[in-house]
């Protein structure tokens, strides 16, 4: 198709106003849209009404009255008039459908930038909440709360690397689980550690895809698992789960994996102030000895 | 010669722009849905002539949208848009009845010549050719 100049937007929505009959459209509205139409229906019914009037006269009245005046022509005249007022309609109505379609076009824009600012400012949120835990504990409690809000999950839980097994060291709606291992490669959550991709099931999971899966009890209809990782380093897996009646979508999934990003961030910041922590420890604890010796 | 109208549904807001005001360079009257909702609602009422369709939606995404459209017995042409080049997507989307897959990040003068074929394909025949739609568009 080949390319050529067309009107800008603003061009275009300023010349349908104007064709549309609307003055000082500064603010794009689709209610003054909607008004416009209704206004201009109404003026074209009410006059095409008066014509038919006149015609129903002309009908009436005894045609002796007024052969005089040419009722041929009258009629004629009239019937001219009125469809012209009709294409007049006609013409505006178009330029009303285009300013309605433009302005939808505006809003779904807006909405959509809308709902880059509330993502963005809910991971930032996310992410203040993380950082402000050193103790992991705290941490793991916070980052699986904040990635249940983030996604209106029920529960899930955090699993953490531990040589070649992953462990379950905080859950949410199923505190059974913590404790549990698994090796990697092993289920969903394993899959999800060894292949680095972010997982979501809907349904029943594929024993075929997950090796050594393990049906879950209660059941649950959807659910995501994303991989943990900070500077190429896997530190865990993230699940949750959804509530009865709801199913997680891959929009939702790719969220979950931004979250998971800076929760990875925060868990080996943790995990750095654990070890300098028992660091400092065993020095002090050296120390004592020599001054005890 | 009337434009033909294409519904782009992006989440994406830089996006939408660029693909709206590309669309609109290269012929087509383009029409925006922020989410899968809008999306269901505006090709059941303003019917498009073809549908950009990317699989990251909020609310309902692509996939469920095009489940909706293949179960009602709409025979929109969709074009799917995903980040993941995999086959099992590629054939989710051939079932779903898509009549082609775009792998991100896109060239916009491949997608602008897919939406041309696309929008020509349904001008003739849209149940035949979707049943033989090119395994190059869906790849």
């Amino acid at each position: 198709m080949a390319r050529h100049h067309r009107q800008s937007e603003p061009e275009r929505l300023r010349r349908d106003a104007r064709i549309a009959g609307l003055r000082d459209f500064q603010t794009p509205s689709l209610e003054a849209v909607e008004q416009r139409r209704r206004q201009l229906w109404q003026r074209t019914a009410t006059a095409l009404a008066l014509i038919a009037a006149v015609v129903v006269a002309f009908a009436i009245i005894p045609s002796d009255r007024i052969a005089e005046a040419g009722t041929g022509r009258i009629l004629f005249a009239i019937v001219g008039v009125g469809g012209g007022l009709f294409l007049w309609a006609f013409h505006k109505e178009t330029a009303l459908e285009r300013l309605t379609r433009s302005l939808t076009d505006e809003r779904v824009l807006t909405a959509a930038l809308t709902n880059r600012l509330h993502e963005v400012s809910l991971l930032l949120d996310a992410g203040k909440q993380m950082n402000a835990h050193l103790q992991m504990d705290e941490l793991l409690d916070t980052i699986l709360r904040s990635a249940c809000e983030l996604l209106d999950a029920t529960g899930g839980s955090v699993m953490l690397v531990e040589e070649t097994d992953l462990v379950t060291v905080c859950a949410l709606g199923r505190d059974a689980a913590v404790g549990q291992r698994m090796r990697l490669g092993e289920g969903v959550a394993g899959y999800v550690a060894i292949r680095r991709d972010p997982v979501l099931i809907d349904g029943h999971a594929d024993p075929d895809l997950f090796p050594g899966l393990v049906l879950r009890e209660p059941y649950v209809e959807s659910a995501m698992s994303v991989p943990l990782v900070h500077r190429a380093e896997l530190q865990g897996v993230l699940n949750v789960n959804a509530p009865i009646g709801r199913s997680f979508t891959e929009y939702d999934l790719r969220a979950l994996a931004v979250f998971a990003e800076q929760a990875a961030l925060a868990i080996a910041n943790a995990r750095l102030y654990e070890a300098e922590r028992a660091h400092v420890a065993a020095l002090l604890d050296l120390r004592k000895r020599r001054e005890v010796g | 010669m009337v434009a033909p109208r294409v519904l782009i549904a992006e989440d994406d807001p830089d996006t939408l722009v660029i693909l709206r005001v590309n669309l609109n360079a290269a012929g087509f009257e383009p029409m925006l849905a922020g989410d899968g909702h809008t999306a269901l609602e505006r090709i059941e009422t303003e019917a498009p002539d073809a549908v950009l369709l990317d699989v990251l939606l909020p609310g309902i995404d692509g996939w469920q949208v095009l489940e909706q459209l293949h179960a009602k017995g709409n025979s929109v042409p969709v074009i799917v848009c995903s980040g993941k080049d995999n086959v099992h997507d590629l054939q989710r989307a051939r079932e779903l009845g898509a009549v082609a897959y775009l792998v991100k990040p896109f060239d916009i003068d491949r997608l602008i010549e897919v939406t041309s074929e696309v929008v020509g394909l349904r001008q003739t025949d849209p149940v035949t050719e979707r049943g033989t739609a090119p395994d190059t568009e869906l790849a």
